[in-house]
């Protein structure tokens, strides 16, 4: 089972530098789709990349999807020689993600987040708007169809439905 | 450079031919919610789900035929 607090908790006691996107940021919007997997976009500077494999270690992350056994660790030099990894870790499926499709980088997508309260503390998550641009980039018809449903809770937002 | 927000209201055809399916008092009701009691909504769903799959897959045992 998902445990979005450990995973989100392991961060932020970690001082990782992220924002939350993907469906879990969909969710926080008001969507009522399930979504699997928490997806993060973090910052590349050495130091947020140590933090952030520290934070995911005692979560014992794997690539998802992989057979056991590959010789893969998710240490510094690993995260510094690639840029997005889809995961599976004790506290559930997870990708972290260096940039995503439509919006960009962590810092791009910092300029176009918001605060808010998770579990009793500041978390930054993709705005709705950000959110939307980035699932039509992604393009695929399940991404297409979560744009739907976020345009309509933009509407609802806005008072317009 | 400051980042440019990027814009989201190009209408879509596709995006626009999935609307009438979706259920507005789903999410009207998710609007009331905080975003945490959400968060929370959606981790009782995924239990639900993965025990119906769990269900399903014992269905499909050949001693269940």
């Amino acid at each position: 089972m998902n445990d979005f607090e450990r995973i989100l908790t392991s961060l932020r006691s970690a001082d990782v530098a992220f924002v939350i996107v993907g469906g879990v940021a969909a969710t926080v919007h008001g969507s009522a789709r399930l979504t699997s997997d928490v997806d993060v976009v973090y910052e590349r500077s050495r130091p947020n990349i140590e933090r952030l494999v520290t934070a995911l270690k005692p979560l014992n992350p794997y690539l998802r999807g992989a057979p056991p056994g590959l010789p893969f660790k998710f240490d510094i030099e690993t995260v510094r020689r690639g840029l997005n990894f889809t995961l599976t870790t004790d506290a559930g499926p997870m990708d972290v993600l260096g940039e995503i499709t439509g919006v960009g980088d962590y810092r791009a997508v910092l300029a176009v987040s918001e605060q808010l309260t998770l579990y009793g503390a500041p978390y930054q998550c993709i705005n709705l708007d950000a959110l939307i641009v980035s699932k039509r980039a992604a393009g695929r018809p399940k991404d297409l169809e979560a744009v739907a449903e976020l345009e309509l809770i933009r509407d609802e937002k806005l008072g317009k439905m | 450079m400051a980042a440019k927000e990027p814009m989201s209201g190009t209408p879509d055809p596709v995006v626009d031919a999935y609307k009438p399916g979706i259920d507005r008092t789903l999410i009207r009701e998710n609007l009331k919610r905080s975003p945490e009691e959400r968060l929370r909504a959606l981790e009782q769903l995924q239990a639900f789900a993965e025990e119906l799959r769990r269900a399903g897959k014992a269905l499909d045992r050949p001693n269940n035929r």
